[in-house]
């Protein structure tokens, strides 16, 4: 394939995506444990920061009776992005819990980085909510370009450049959730699954624009 | 349009925003040039940086056309004009850059839409107040560009690029003097203004 220096698809967002999927034991399945931030820089729908957290992703709950919620302070943003995006990657797909959590407002976004090989947080709060997303021991910053066929969605094409941790954890309200970092595979490289995603653009090919 | 290998050979320098407006005279020298980077990651650290040359062809600028970097992360401002902004010749080149008066940002704040009208970057510290503003924004457009399609020479780079067909350097309440020109980046024509976001330095393998 020849690289076009300009991508004659349309830009639907950029911005940062990380993640951190959980399992209580490395044999399991599925995930205890899915979590998503965003913080948008450009979209349709103007800028704004999320965070999805589904500790119970296979229960039809939303908050507080399962830590299932969505944290934002653009609801129309990632409304578009939950039914476009997370709806369509394969760790999502058919999640009983992505259906029913609960959308709660977003009041502050605090982010802590360390030095960025030991240290990085997302603190948000709102809605009587204060969610840690942290992430720490990470690896050398990976750059990737994605095709439709081998992004998550199989509908866009995507750039990012990836840091894998080692190690991560999720808290909601001071209560850490249970589960663990296990390895999985991305593109043909044994990583874990927490991550760091800077600079992460969505781009729908002519051939697929509605 | 990606390639079908996903991961990019290479070693990522720093990403980030890297917005900017390059101000003409009316004989086509610049009257004015600005660079802003909110960089995500780099070798030393996050933070954000205003490189201004409000008299870029001055070696000393005045306290009302300051030639000055901003920031939030010195070792971040050291290392880009030591690895990226002395690889630029037009910013290399102009005898502001040899002589900026480095200083603190207390504070820095984008606001604005930049697939809407206008989008701002306002940078303060040290008696400097400095806001960038692009105006008449075109939509966004995804690139991918080679060592030989760059500035630095050196780097594949990865970005979206926002054109502004109108834009505003304002420092301290005072607009700088200047008309916006044309350039060609990858046989694109567009302005001498642009938002740049989700921008990735890579040296490809055997590069400097």
């Amino acid at each position: 394939m020849t690289r076009q220096s300009i991508n004659p698809g349309r830009v639907d967002w950029s911005g940062e995506n990380p993640g951190i999927y959980l399992k209580h034991n490395a044999d399991d399945e599925s995930y205890c444990l899915l979590s998503l931030f965003f913080r948008v820089a450009l979209s349709p729908y103007g800028k704004g920061h999320a965070a999805i957290v589904l500790g119970a992703p296979d229960e039809a709950k939303g908050w507080p009776e399962a830590s299932n919620f969505i944290m934002t302070d653009n609801q129309r943003m990632m409304r578009w992005i939950v039914d476009g995006w997370v709806t369509r990657m394969p760790t999502f797909v058919g999640r009983a819990g992505l259906q029913h959590m609960s959308w709660l407002n977003l009041d502050s976004v605090q982010r802590q980085p360390g030095d960025l090989k030991t240290d990085y947080r997302e603190i948000l709060r709102g809605s009587g909510v204060t969610l840690e997303m942290h992430w720490s021991n990470m690896g050398d910053p990976i750059p990737v370009e994605v095709t439709v066929e081998n992004s998550a969605t199989k509908a866009h094409e995507m750039y990012s450049v990836f840091l894998e941790a080692k190690s991560a954890a999720v808290t909601v309200n001071g209560t850490q959730l249970p589960g663990s970092v296990q390895s999985r595979q991305f593109f043909g490289r044994t990583m874990s699954t927490a991550f760091l995603a800077f600079s992460e653009t969505w781009v729908t090919p002519v051939n697929l624009q509605g | 349009m990606p390639l079908s290998e996903p991961i990019t050979p290479g070693v990522v320098d720093w990403t980030g925003e890297n917005p900017g407006i390059l101000l003409k005279n009316d004989d086509g020298s610049f009257s004015a040039m600005a660079l802003f980077f909110r960089v995500a990651w780099s070798p030393v650290g996050q933070g954000q940086v205003l490189l201004l040359y409000a008299s870029p062809n001055e070696a000393q600028g005045s306290a009302e056309a300051p030639n000055i970097i901003l920031s939030d992360n010195d070792e971040l401002s050291h290392y880009l004009l030591e690895n990226f902004i002395g690889r630029l010749a037009a910013f290399r080149d102009a005898p502001a850059f040899q002589n900026l008066t480095h200083l603190v940002a207390q504070s820095v704040h984008s606001s604005g839409d930049p697939m809407s009208h206008r989008y701002s970057e306002t940078v303060a510290g040290e008696g400097y107040t400095v806001e960038l503003v692009w105006e008449q924004l075109e939509a966004p457009r995804a690139l991918e560009l080679m060592p030989n399609q760059v500035g630095s020479g050196i780097h594949t780079m990865y970005t979206v690029l926002v054109p502004a067909q109108q834009a505003q350097i304002i420092v301290n309440g005072k607009s700088l003097s200047g008309k916006l020109g044309t350039r060609v980046q990858a046989d694109f024509e567009t302005t001498t203004a642009f938002l740049y976001f989700s921008e990735t330095w890579i040296i490809p393998p055997g590069g400097d």
